[in-house]
């Protein structure tokens, strides 16, 4: 059995008469990637933060290996490390100062914080920005800061909320690269984007969240099985398709549209429907020229769940 | 790391901006000559010979320029304050709230950083001081170090205090704005608590006596001039007594806030 990281138990968190989160469950298990799926304002950096201890739960608790954020809260610190939404720095600080600062402060000795301030900053590309003032830095390289801080201290569980935004997407490549290397390392990590292409890229299990709720969890495919009829199989053939027979034999893999040479069957878990459609096709006689199979995105998938866009 | 060594760390957070903020400092050290060696030798020159009844003999001028020390070495660790403020606004107290350090390490860190840059930041001010008084006894330019070390403490720990309480930028300007307005002028930074009395308002004279910028410099005065304690109503001792009272009191305080309620959000 896998052993739980973070377990959140019926968390709520209200500032004021606004809530931010309501009622989440949710376990997060060792040295996995688990993302936190949500447009703007959805409530993931609220958890986050509060998993981080800089928030305090209104009711319910957070365990962070069995340590309550409410009352261990210097215990569940120990173990996690957060590179923020926002990089945290006044516009007279300089990278590398704060670097260094973050190292001493997470207990590397002074020789020890230099050589793997230097180590960090040369994988992420920063080590030319060292001493320039933060106002100086492009928003990229402020959230490579951030996220070096992360890196610097591995912690057993690594929050990055939003670790790509405003990065390049060449870079952002790289950073995929390394948070896969940190979880090889033995750190959990706990992603939290509105970004689908880096959850479905970088993530293993997601949970979507929207205006505070949880409204689903599970491993990509699952969460894309989870859309009824949200596969699609694109068939060209090599003529058109008048045959109302053959038709009809298609529509028991779903609901088909035929476009002149094109018939799309809209169906669940495709993958395994897809060479009966090629028999039934050939013992019609029609010659299939191409076939493709689409799943759909986790963009379509949260506006199956909850009505609405990622990027609202 | 043991606490100690923690604390220490955590207080460099403060003296690593210190650095960065050269210029502003050079700029606050020329204005501060001016005002000690020019604008105060001008008010000097107004002020009679006979407030130095009141002064226990010592010269108006050496007198006010302690004052002015004082309200430098107040404003100063308002300031920090303000940074700390700033750091709220930025988002940097989260980040600190995030760090595996406890809290009341944190919180003991930032007041002690607070308090050392402010005394580095004043530094330079203050030889400026002793050099026109003529001290060069390091007994002396020891103890008014370490005093106002406690001082600057103690203010910090209440605009932290403050900032994280109020938890917006524009509340904060005008609270601290006012408290630093009243603070100042409720003070014998620039009258001597006999001037004030002489007044009959009583209010004046009980917020001066309770005052700890009274107190930081009346204590500096009796420290550098023996003569002053004449006049002062109360001893070097109970001032001192006083001023690690006021700090003690205001760190355990900020301690106890940033264990039990501090967490960021909802700031204005």
């Amino acid at each position: 059995m896998r052993r739980k990281a973070v377990e959140i138990i019926n968390f709520t968190k209200k500032f004021g008469d606004f809530t931010a989160v309501e009622d989440l469950n949710l376990d997060i298990y060792e040295n996995e990637i688990f993302g936190l799926l949500g447009p703007n304002g959805s409530g993931k950096t609220t958890t986050l933060l509060t998993i981080a201890t800089v928030y305090k739960p209104t009711s319910g608790d957070i365990y962070v290996y069995g340590h309550s954020v409410t009352r261990e809260d210097y215990e569940v610190r120990k173990l996690v490390g957060i590179a923020f939404q926002e990089p945290k720095a006044m516009w007279i600080d300089k990278a590398i100062d704060l670097l260094t600062w973050h190292a001493r402060i997470v207990g590397y000795p002074r020789e020890e914080a230099k050589r793997v301030v230097r180590e960090v900053m040369e994988l992420l590309g920063l080590w030319e920005h060292r001493n320039k003032y933060f106002y100086q830095l492009s928003g990229g390289t402020r959230k490579k800061v951030e996220l070096a801080k992360v890196l610097i201290q591995k912690p057993r569980i690594a929050i990055l909320d939003e670790p790509t935004a405003q990065v390049d997407v060449l870079s952002k490549h790289a950073l995929w690269d390394v948070i896969k290397k940190l979880r090889s390392e033995g750190t959990t990590v706990i992603i939290a984007t509105n970004d689908m292409f880096e959850a479905e890229r970088v993530c293993e299990r997601i949970a979507i969240i929207y205006r505070g709720k949880l409204r689903a969890l599970g491993t990509i495919s699952e969460l894309k099985d989870s859309v009824p009829k949200g596969d699609i199989i694109e068939i060209q053939v090599q003529e058109e398709l008048r045959d109302r027979e053959a038709l009809r034999e298609l529509e028991v893999f779903g609901r088909v549209s035929v476009n002149s040479d094109m018939i799309t069957i809209y169906s669940d878990k495709a993958e395994e429907k897809v060479v009966d459609v090629i028999d039934a096709l050939r013992k019609r006689g029609l010659q299939v020229k191409r076939i493709m199979v689409k799943e759909p995105s986790l963009d379509d998938v949260f506006t199956y769940l909850t009505g609405a866009k990622l990027r609202e | 790391m043991s606490r100690l060594k923690t604390i220490l760390l955590v207080a460099t957070w403060d003296l690593m901006k210190l650095r960065n903020q050269k210029v502003f400092v050079a700029m606050r050290l020329a204005w501060f000559t001016v005002q000690v060696l020019v604008f105060a030798r001008a008010i000097s020159y107004i002020v009679t010979r006979t407030v130095e009844n009141y002064t226990g003999g010592v010269e108006y001028y050496y007198f006010y320029i302690l004052g002015v020390y004082t309200t430098l070495l107040y404003s100063t660790s308002i300031a920090r304050g303000y940074m700390v403020a700033e750091e709220f606004d930025d988002g940097i107290v989260e980040y600190h709230l995030s760090l595996p350090v406890k809290r009341s390490t944190l919180a003991i860190g930032r007041v002690l950083g607070g308090g050392v840059s402010t005394l580095i930041f004043t530094l330079p001010m203050m030889i400026i001081v002793y050099t026109v008084l003529r001290v060069r006894d390091p007994v002396i330019v020891a103890i008014s170090l370490a005093s106002a070390l406690v001082f600057s403490a103690g203010v910090v720990s209440l605009v932290i205090l403050l900032v994280f309480t109020i938890k917006s930028t524009d509340l904060t300007d005008i609270i601290v704005g006012a408290i630093d307005a009243l603070l100042v002028r409720l003070s014998t930074v620039f009258y001597p608590l006999p001037v004030i009395a002489s007044t009959g308002i009583a209010p004046y004279y009980v917020a001066a006596t309770l005052n700890p910028i009274s107190h930081m410099s009346d204590f500096l005065r009796i420290l550098v001039f023996p003569e002053y304690y004449l006049v002062a109503p109360y001893g070097p001792l109970a001032s001192i007594l006083y001023l690690v009272g006021f700090s003690m009191g205001l760190l355990l305080l900020a301690i106890e806030f940033y264990e039990k309620k501090l967490e960021t959000g909802g700031w204005r």
